[in-house]
This record gives structure tokens, sequence and C-alpha cells, in this order.
């Protein structure tokens, strides 16, 4: 399957009568997406408000609570649409031409409980451990309308975030590109023929399931009940799977990772020179143990089934999907297929205590997004976009957390994207 | 498949105690600590009960949500190394997290339960909102 | 002004001699001696080795808490701002004798320490309680290893914040620290994947703890007629702990007859540990080393056996390695023996 990414470079976002791209630079009627957002019945039942707000770069900004962040795309030749099964038709994705306005997102923030977490900074030491500090933010606060179910309310918010990146993606659908890169995998003879050399190698893509707050769907379908299977990783670069998981910020999927899946990215990279690459192989991570065992025996019967010879596991998450991630990683490994995972580290605040929930030796080869629970200080902002009055809730930041002069003193915890575990950023521990 | 029958659900949750009270063999303790449930369950294991759901569920972290809740086999049967490893890593990593001493309005509460409830209730394919339309029908 | 620091060295870098002479008494010089010359240099003035502590191995091996006591009284009266030792490259009981001396300076005097030495050298045992820096297995790793430790020692001296073990040097010491790698994590994940694939050496930036688990053998089919060996890490000994196992890091264990002995009482036994209230072993040294059970299976014919001879050591701080040793000895003699089973207790 062959997927073009055609790239535009937006270099500004600009509120405006009208709604174009124009010479890099996204003029966006707020009302328009308001309207379009407010076109599903879900979001007109359970959302309030929302109101849009700018965030560049640089700026003495701060976004929280985030919920999402997702990039704007249009498929402009190909079957299938942007987030298929949720927002476009269920078609398969990962073929054909796509459009990306490359350099920004839409930010969801706004409370969905009240511990609501994430936090983005635009400027200041927080920014260097958030990769969307780097991007121009088009952000949308929703609230809730009063007495609706937390879970109808994600679910809302979710769809209303999706709407908002589909009507701004529209907009670059008859831009020309600054950028068209391809990207191909094979069929399994195919790549054999073409690849007799090289090693084989599949991403074991492990996704948040474990209920409320926790999700990730696939082309419309909740992870948690779904069996491990395989995906084109062209389909996860077209937005097959979008997130829904809205705890633990710093190592949380936002939708804009699943879209830039960076194992996806550096393995393309490496497609066809030093390795063959497959597949990606999707997994989750239930509460249920005999679920674990189910998924993990079959991402590793699946990496016996594909012939690979090495594998890379990222996981989400804290706690719960250590033992998926071990489970995954011990099995494939006897297998007879060499593994790395990817994960990030809850190193206590002193960082002794040890990272992981579970362990095994035959996990010997570990990439890490550094210890969460390492603590920072973020100073004020001038601005806040969305509202402080969860900042002391959410993970990581302790009693007090918020100080009178609008510094915050918590863990990694709390910024959006700080330790996440598919490799997304540079931070690491040792 | 679940087998609803053997279920044994620890937990100092009063909501899912109120959702699920009547579909499931609860062990109740409101006033226990997350901790205090994680042994709870350690003990049970120990004991030969099966684990069914992992104990550390969910990424709100074991310092920040006061309520667990965690599902066992109504009877022991064999003691199992590996289970009595996975829930004592568990309350390795819970440790790990400071506690604190901060007050949770009632609000936040409703929400923690809430979301331990759904969690737990998803594992065992439970129907989260039919529990909830019970209460709602009492009030 | 410069900041001081006193250095410890051995006899051999002192130019005093080789094993010959590594008997010598520690000695106080004024300024430096040797390899600290290459600190100095490294320091550029910021700072200066104040004094030299030159000890013999010998003479610390065997008389390390005199001679411990009298280095700590020459560092105190020099109120450095670092001490710093070696590097003792892979030279054994030098390299022990650096990570002990540093350890007892930073435990007792509060003064930040440093030292450096070979990878696989016993005194790296200490690696997660005092800074040490890697080095190359012979003082060829000098040129290496200078600007490192006094590029670290700087740092520590100014009380600036410690980076991770891979940026400024030191061997991981349990502790991590964050810091911003020059690649993403997924490119780092790939060409580590690669490194694999290729059976290429490759460093793992998460190990894994080391449980060091044993497989179980394969159940005793009938006790009835096993011999059946005690064995503690919980230090029970003959009153008087005639063998002097010590309190904490044990470097021996002992091995005791208990022929005819029905069971231990308060009379005749005791406890050498000093991790734990003793109270209660001592009141009944069965509790750790259950010989009275094992005297009623024997007499009910649930066991063949109770071995005559128990294998004692202290489990407090005692470490691996040394631990690993003796259990390899006894275990021999113990095969010798016919013993079928053993029941090892800790406290």
């Amino acid at each position: 399957m062959k997927l073009e990414l055609g790239f535009i470079e937006i270099k500004d976002i600009q509120f405006s009568n009208e709604c174009k791209v124009e010479n890099g630079t996204l003029f966006v009627d707020a009302e328009a997406v308001k309207t379009f957002v407010y076109e599903d019945d879900d979001v007109k039942a359970c959302v309030k408000s929302a109101s849009f707000d700018i965030a560049r770069p640089g700026e003495s900004v701060r976004i929280t609570p985030v919920k999402d962040v997702i990039e704007p795309r249009v498929k402009v030749e190909g079957p299938g649409g942007e987030f298929p099964g949720v927002i476009a038709k269920v078609d398969t994705v990962g073929s054909g031409r796509t459009h990306v306005l490359r350099g920004m997102a839409i930010v969801t923030a706004g409370k969905i409980v009240g511990f609501q977490e994430g936090i983005i900074d635009m400027t200041g030491p927080g920014a260097e451990y958030t990769p969307f500090s780097k991007l121009l933010n088009l952000v949308m606060v929703c609230e809730p309308v009063e007495g609706v179910h937390q879970h109808e309310y994600e679910h809302a918010v979710r769809i209303a975030g999706l709407r908002a990146a589909t009507f701004v993606g529209e907009l670059g659908r008859s831009v020309t590109p600054d950028e068209v890169k391809s990207f191909e995998t094979y069929g399994i003879k195919e790549g054999i023929e073409k690849f007799p050399e090289l090693p084989r190698v599949a991403y074991v893509h492990m996704l948040q399931s474990q209920g409320l707050l926790h999700d990730t769907y696939v082309y419309g379908v909740d992870a948690k009940r779904s069996l491990t299977t395989i995906l084109y990783p062209t389909e996860t670069m077209d937005g097959a799977i979008i997130s829904g998981n809205c705890v633990s910020a710093c190592d949380k999927n936002t939708t804009y990772h699943h879209q830039n899946n960076p194992v996806v990215a550096d393995l393309f990279e490496q497609h066809g020179k030093t390795l063959n690459y497959v597949c990606n192989i999707i997994t989750n991570e239930n509460v249920y143990l005999a679920d674990k065992q189910r998924s993990s025996d079959w991402s590793a019967k699946l990496c016996r089934l594909l012939d690979l010879d090495g594998v890379i596991v990222s996981q989400e998450g804290f706690g719960n999907p250590d033992t998926d991630l071990i489970m995954n990683t011990k099995k494939i490994e006897q297998m007879g297929v060499k593994t790395t995972i990817i994960t990030d580290e809850y190193a206590g605040q002193d960082g002794k205590s040890q990272s992981l929930a579970d362990a095994d030796p035959l996990a010997d080869a570990v990439v890490t997004g550094g210890n969460a629970n390492e603590v920072i200080v973020l100073p004020p902002m001038e601005k806040v976009i969305g509202t402080l009055d969860y900042v002391d809730k959410i993970a990581g930041g302790h009693a007090g957390s918020l100080r009178p002069d609008g510094s915050i003193e918590a863990e990694l915890q709390v910024i959006t994207g700080a330790t996440n575990e598919m490799g997304f950023n540079r931070l690491s521990a040792r | 498949m679940k087998n609803a029958r053997d279920f044994l659900i620890v937990t100092n949750n009063p909501l899912l105690a109120q959702c699920m009270g009547d579909c499931y063999e609860l062990s109740f303790f409101p006033d226990c600590s997350y901790r205090e449930i994680l042994v709870k369950v350690r003990d049970l294991v120990y004991a030969g009960h099966i684990l069914y759901t992992h104990p550390l569920s969910g990424s709100v972290k074991p310092n920040e949500t006061p309520y667990k809740s965690i599902a066992v086999s109504k009877a022991p049967h064999t003691f199992s190394a590996e289970q009595a490893g996975i829930i004592a890593e568990c309350i390795l990593a819970a440790d790990k997290f400071p506690p604190r001493t901060r007050a949770l309005g009632e609000a936040v509460k409703r929400d923690f339960q809430l979301i331990d409830y759904t969690l737990l209730a998803g594992a065992l394919e439970f129907d989260a909102a039919a529990g909830l339309s019970k209460i709602k029908n009492h009030e | 002004m410069s900041y001081r620091v006193v250095h410890y060295i051995n006899q051999f870098f002192a130019n005093i001699g080789g094993e010959e002479m590594a008997h010598v008494a520690p000695e106080l010089r004024e300024g430096f001696v040797g390899p600290g010359l290459a600190f100095n240099q490294a320091w550029k003035g910021e700072a200066e080795i104040v004094a030299t502590i030159v000890c013999g191995d010998s003479h610390f091996a065997e008389h390390e808490k005199e001679a411990k006591a009298q280095i700590l009284a020459w560092v105190k009266e020099k109120k450095p701002d670092l001490f710093i030792a070696g590097p003792a490259f892979n030279a054994g009981r030098y390299g022990y004798a650096c990570a002990n001396v540093a350890l007892a300076v930073k435990e007792e005097l509060g003064i930040p320490v440093l030292t450096g030495m070979y990878e696989e050298n016993p005194g790296a045992d200490l690696k997660d309680k005092i800074l040490i820096v890697p080095t190359a297995n012979s003082a060829a790793g000098m040129r290496k290893a200078a600007p490192v430790m006094a590029k670290l020692a700087l740092k520590l001296m100014k009380g600036e914040k410690l980076g991770a073990s891979c940026e400024d040097g030191y061997m991981p010491n349990g502790v991590r620290v964050n810091f911003f790698e020059k690649e993403r994590g997924s490119k780092r994940a790939v060409d580590m994947l690669l490194k694999k694939l290729a059976d290429k050496p490759f460093t793992t930036e998460y190990p894994m703890p080391s449980f060091d688990r044993v497989a179980p053998n394969p159940a005793v089919k009938d006790l009835s007629h096993a011999t059946v060996a005690l064995c503690t890490s919980g230090g029970i000994v003959p009153k008087g702990n005639p063998d002097h196992i010590e309190s904490s890091s044990a470097s021996h264990y002992g091995e005791y007859c208990i022929k005819g002995v029905e069971k231990l009482t308060a009379e005749t036994y005791e406890t050498a540990h000093g991790g734990y209230d003793p109270v209660y072993a001592n009141d009944d040294p069965n509790r750790v080393l259950p010989v009275d059970v094992m005297r009623e299976f024997e007499r009910e014919g649930r066991i063949g056996k109770l071995h005559d001879y128990f294998y004692t050591t202290v489990g407090n701080g005692t470490s691996v390695a040394n631990a690993k040793k003796f259990a390899a000895e006894y275990a021999q003699k113990l095969l010798q023996a016919g013993v079928n089973a053993v029941i090892m207790t800790s406290t």
C-alpha cells in the first residue's frame, strides 16, 4: 500500500472573516469552525460552549487542561477520508494522497473530570519538554452542558476536536504542498522478493484500552474490544487510530502522536536500506488479566506467522501497561524474534525507585523517555488558555503545586507528551 | 468467557458498591486506603485466590485517587507465584508515589469513583451505564 | 581562592614500591604526589590538591579500622572541599581501599567524595553509595580518566546538580536522572534494534533490575529418607561468636556441628546479626534456625535426618559477590556429605 503525504508548511495562524491557507498562513473564521463542529448531535447535546484561541511558539502562554492534540489533514486522492469510522466513513485508508497542514495543531482543552490533566507551555522550561510548544496551536476550549455524564462529554469533546481538525484540514485540499513524500510497504511475498537480504521488522504498537478516559479507537472500534491485529503502517499515518485517552498527560499518545508516529517514521527511514518494514501489529492494554494473556499471545503468534526477525514495542501509560509490555516482549523474544522496547519511567522524585511495575531479563534492549516523577518548576505565563483550576489536582501536581505567583511546581507528569513512550522526544534518563 | 459467579470484588469505592453490589459478591472496605486494598488482595492471592484484574488498572496515579477495586476469584485455588509477583510489584510501584494530604472535594471524589468503577466494569464486561441508571432511579 | 582537595593513593602510585612495600602505614604529605599532578593540571588553578594521603594496600586490608580512623582524622584537619581517591584501575585491594575510605569520608565528615576504578574492581561494589568513574583496567587509562574525574570533581565542589551517569561519566548508581539525548527515542530504538539484529553490542538505556532468580530444583521425592541441612543468613552462631562473623558486611561464614543438639538455647547460641532487633532471636535461636522442629520431624520420620552441620552468615549489607562465594563453597561440602535438601532461613 502506498501513501503520499503532501506537506503544507503553516507559518502563521490568523483569525479572519474567511477561511483559507495562503502563502503558509492559515486564515480561519472561528465561527465557521464552530458551526461545523456543532453539526454533530453529540456535540450539540453535550458541549455548552466552544471558544477559540491561538498559541504561537515562544509566546508567554500556558494551555491547560489539554485533552487532545490533532493535526489537520485532508484526503485528496484515494479511498477513505480523515478519521475513518469516526468522522469519515469506515473505508480503509493508507493509500492515495493526503495533505497535511504541517507545523500546526488543533488542541482541545477544558475540564472533562475534576482532575483533568495536561499542560502545554509555549515558552520557558516547560516548553522544552512538550513537542507541542513548537507548533502553532489553534486551541478550542470546551465547556460541558450541566449534568452531562463524563463519558458522554469525553466522547463529544473528542468528536469536536476531530471535526475542527477536519474542517481546517479541508482548507489544504487545493493548496500545492511544499513537500511530497511517499511511503510504501509491500505484501509478504513481494517484500521478501524485493529485499531478500534485509531483516524483516515490524512495529508492535500497544494501544491504551483500559476504559473510560483511557481508550483508543481504531477505525472507530474501541481497542479493548479487539484482538491483536495487523495494519499497514500507512493506515496509522492516515488517521486510522485516534486517542480517547485523557489521563497521564506525559505519556498518553495524543491523536497527533498517532498521526505522526515516530516509530513508523523512523522505520520508514530505514525501509529498504537496512531493514524491511513489514507492518504494524496493534495490540491492547486491557485490565482483565486473561485479556492480557490472550493479546500478548497473539502478538507473539503474529510475529512468528509473519516470519519477523525483529520488532519495536511501544507502550502507553503507567502501571497496568507495564505488565502488557513485559508479556509482549517476553513472548516475542521466546518466539526467537528480537525486540527493542520504548517506555518511560516512574522512578520516584529522587530517581531511586524501580522504574517499571514489571520486568524481565529478556527485555534487554530498552529505550526510555525519561523519569516522569522528576520535579520541575514552571514559571508563570502572561496568558492562560483554559483554566488553572485543575492544576493542583492533575497527575504529579502535588498539594500547593500552584504557587501564589502563578508558577507551578510539579512532576513532569503534568506536561502533555513530556515522556512519550513512542519515542517522540529526545528526553531520556540514565 | 468470563464467569461472573466466580468474581469477588475487593473495593473501597462506594459508587461501585452501589452499582455492582447486587450483581457480584463484594468485599467492601469503605475505610481502607488504596494501598490497604492492594494489601488485602495480596493476602488473598497468597491464599490462592486468582487475580482477575490488574491491580494498577488506570493511569490515574495511586497517590491521586483514593479508590481501588480489584476482582479476584471467590474461592481459593492453588497459589500462583506469578500472580503473587504481579501484586507485589504493584504495591512497590504504588509506594513510589509520595502520599498527598490534600483534601479532595466531593465532585473530584465522585469523578475518581466513576473512573475506578468504569474501569472495573469494563474489565468484567458489566454495563457501567446500566449500573449508574440504577442508582439514578433510586434517587 | 581555589577549592581544596585531599587525594588518597597507595604505595605504588606514591612511588614507594610494589607489593613488597604494600605493608606501609598511612602517611600524610603536603601537596600532590604522583597522579595528583594530572588532576591539578586539569583544574587549572580552580582547585588544588592540598594534601596527599598514602597508604599501603596490605596495611589497609589488615588494619582497616585503624587506618580509616587515622585517614579520617587527617582529612578532617585539612578541611577539604572534596576527597578524591585513586583511580585504582584494576588493583583489587587498592580499589577496595579507595571506595571504603571515600565512603567513610562521605558518611562521617559529610565531604563530597569521588573515586575511579575499573568496572570489575571489587571496590566498584560501592558504586550505589559513592560516585565512581569507570576507568580502563590499567594505569595506562590515566590520561582518559583524569579529565573526566577532574571535571566531575569540580562540579561536586561547586555544588552543581549532577547530570545523568552517561553525561557526567560516573558508573550508574541506581539514581535515574533525566537528560536530553541527541536523537529522539524512536530513532534510538531503531538503531538499537538494528544492532541487536546484527549481533553487535548495544547498550540498553534501562537495565532491567537483576533478580538473579534461582530456578528451584525438582521436589525431593521421599523426604522420609532425605538428609536435610539448615543454613541461614540470620547470623545464628554458638554463643560468643567464636569465628567473629561481622554484624554487617560479613566477610566469611561459619560451619558448626549440631550433632546431638536437641534444640538451640539462649545459653548456647545467639545471633551475630546487626540488622534486626536481636532480642527474640537471642531469646530462642530456634526462631531463626529451627533445629527444634527439625528434630521433631526427624523423630516423626517426616525427614530422614537433620544434617550434623549448619552453615551460617550475616546477610546484613553483605555483598552479593561474597554471599555467592560462601554458598558455592559450602554447597560442595553439603554435596560431599550426601545432603539431599537444604532449608535456608533469612530474617
